[in-house]
């Protein structure tokens, strides 16, 4: 089984927090390589080709941010994010450059070893062509467009079902609103966050058990939206 | 004084010379002249009470010139052959001057005063400051280095139990040592205006659904009540920041009230306004300490109760910053009220689509 282990690169320049998310991921059955620069990490990444990148956002020489774009110009690998900046935004453009998750400094590590978790499973459900989504009571049908919860049908408008298809293909993973815009609506309406609020809003009313503590369409404040669906 | 307050001086030097003109030609028929020239005379006062020296001066020349233009014969016609009016000129120009240096005065005698009371505030907060640094994060810290070194050094004499036991109460330390350097950081940066907000849609349902799981834990033991009308409008805030908000008022509920007691999250529309409510059933405010809560390093009662005393005024920064207000009351029935406003602006609409397929 030893070859069969997931690899896990981590670019992050602190000695101390490389050594117990060697620790944690190792217990937890990755092999981990760790690179204490952003230069050396995106040497790392593409002599390891590992399963998934963690890259810390404030490293000495470059911005993680640069290590995501030299990684997403060849690989696809899922990459998350560690951000200890307190500003959403270099969060968000991290995510808008490709990465797929964040955690935010300090997290615990429990946090850290879901999101590994879901964007390992993303990776490998990625083009499986699954099309059917099951949260709460909820069930839908992104291909034959229909929608049910507990036993009634219920009726998504069009674009209802083209926002539940983006939240979906990052199943569990953090869509930020400029992708969700861009991806929904267009290119030109990326700054119209107001549609979100008020399609999200819809989707809670229509597919939530309890739209006003939502625990499948949750809100990422200030940054987007993630589908959590059932285990 | 700013260009534009400049501006609007001059704009109102020539409005008030218009207004009293205006009015002097209503007394002409029934007043002496001398009573006409006191209406000009209340302008010039009034400019040099409410701006600077310059639209006073521009006020008594254009006092002077409409009353001798239009009151003085010969009507419609500059005259100035009559010393006396002359004279009116020149009182005219020595109240505007007059006036308008006491003004200046007094103005910069309160600037000096209040910037000496900011100075005492900056004092009073850094002592305060020294003083939560010192006790709030000393406490978890020693936690933290005497659990840890206890773990490091005789961790394998331990059962795995009591070995979870310090390991969790480190990861609880560090959470809540974390949470109260976040907040001396970000009042700081409120402080400085280092913290620009963000500003977009948002909704106060979907901001109370974030908080709500994030405190699900310390609102565990109180009975939570949350009054959202489904028709609330669409507000332009920075959701990070009014989360922040939100968090520490119930936060600080959950703090000071007995376990097993509501709080209560309401959200209504009040005209342009949106109302936001923290409502708890515990011991009540302090008699007159309305305002006093919010004051940074503030404590309700003395110790056995956590937190730095800097949530309520991290919360009203942040409400200040959105042009809304925030205010504390009592609840009938021996409880306290948080409450605090956001402006409601005009939402853009969205295009409507019909369901279907």
């Amino acid at each position: 089984m030893t070859e069969a282990r997931p690899v896990v690169l981590v670019v992050e320049d602190e000695p101390e927090i490389r050594r117990f998310l060697h620790a944690a991921l190792g217990a937890d059955g990755y092999r981990v390589v760790g690179s204490a620069t952003g230069h050396r990490g995106s040497i790392d990444a593409a002599t390891h080709k590992p399963d998934l990148a963690i890259v810390d956002l404030g490293l000495p020489d470059f911005d993680g941010i640069e290590v995501i774009r030299r990684i997403r110009a060849w690989s696809p690998m899922p990459i998350l994010v560690l951000s200890a900046r307190v500003q959403e935004r270099s969060k968000i453009e991290a995510l808008d450059a490709g990465a797929d998750d964040y955690v935010t400094k300090p997290f615990g590590i429990g946090e850290l070893l879901a999101r590994v978790r879901v964007a390992l499973r993303h990776a490998f459900r990625a083009g499986s062509g699954e099309h059917i989504l099951r949260f709460g009571g909820a069930t839908v049908d992104l291909e034959k467009r229909t929608a049910r919860r507990g036993d009634s049908e219920v009726r998504l408008t069009p674009i209802e079902f083209r926002l539940l298809g983006c939240l979906a293909t990052h199943l569990g993973m953090v869509v930020t609103h400029r992708q969700l815009l861009t991806e929904v609506w267009g290119p030109s309406h990326h700054q119209d966050t107001h549609y979100l609020r008020i399609y999200m809003k819809q989707l809670r009313t229509k597919l939530e058990n309890d739209p006003v503590r939502p625990r499948h369409l949750m809100t990422e404040t200030g940054v987007g939206y993630r589908l959590v669906a059932d285990e | 004084m700013s260009t534009r307050g400049d501006w609007t001086g001059y704009a109102w030097a020539a409005g008030a010379t218009a207004i009293c003109t205006l009015v002097g030609l209503a007394m002409r028929d029934r007043f002496d002249l001398v009573n006409v020239a006191m209406v000009y005379m209340l302008a010039v006062v009034a400019i040099a009470l409410r701006y600077s020296r310059g639209p006073a001066i521009l006020t008594s020349l254009l006092c002077v010139a409409a009353f001798d233009y239009l009151f003085v014969p010969p009507w419609g016609a500059f005259s100035i052959d009559d010393v006396q009016y002359l004279f009116t000129f020149v009182v005219m120009l020595a109240v505007a001057v007059v006036i308008s240096e006491l003004v200046d005065r007094v103005r910069r005698h309160a600037q000096a005063q209040a910037a000496l009371e900011i100075e005492a505030e900056t004092e009073r907060i850094r002592s305060a400051l020294l003083a939560s640094v010192s006790h709030d994060l000393r406490t978890p810290l020693a936690v933290l280095s005497g659990a840890s070194s206890t773990l490091a050094e005789s961790g394998e004499r331990m059962s795995a139990e009591e070995r979870r036991a310090l390991a969790t109460s480190l990861f609880r330390q560090s959470r809540e040592l974390s949470e109260h350097v976040a907040k001396v950081l970000q009042m700081a940066r409120l402080e400085t205006g280092t913290i620009q907000p963000e500003r977009d849609w948002a909704t106060i349902g979907e901001i109370a659904a974030t908080v709500l799981d994030r405190l699900a834990e310390r609102l565990s033991k109180h009975r939570l009540i949350v009054d959202l009308p489904d028709d609330l409008p669409l507000v332009r805030v920075d959701a990070t920041l009014i989360e922040q908000a939100l968090v520490n008022l119930l936060e600080n509920a959950a703090m000071h009230t007995p376990a097993g007691t509501v709080v209560r999250l309401r959200a209504q529309r009040r005209g342009h306004e949106l109302l936001v409510s923290v409502e708890d059933f515990g011991g009540g405010l302090p008699e007159g300490d309305g305002e006093r809560v919010f004051a940074k390093f503030h404590r309700h009662s003395s110790e056995g109760i956590g937190g730095i005393g800097l949530g309520l005024s991290i919360c009203r920064a942040i409400v200040r910053l959105h042009g809304g207000l925030v205010w504390a009351e009592r609840v009938p029935g021996g409880g306290a009220a948080f409450r605090f406003t956001l402006p409601i602006e005009e939402a853009p609409t969205v295009p409507a689509e019909s369901a279907g397929d």
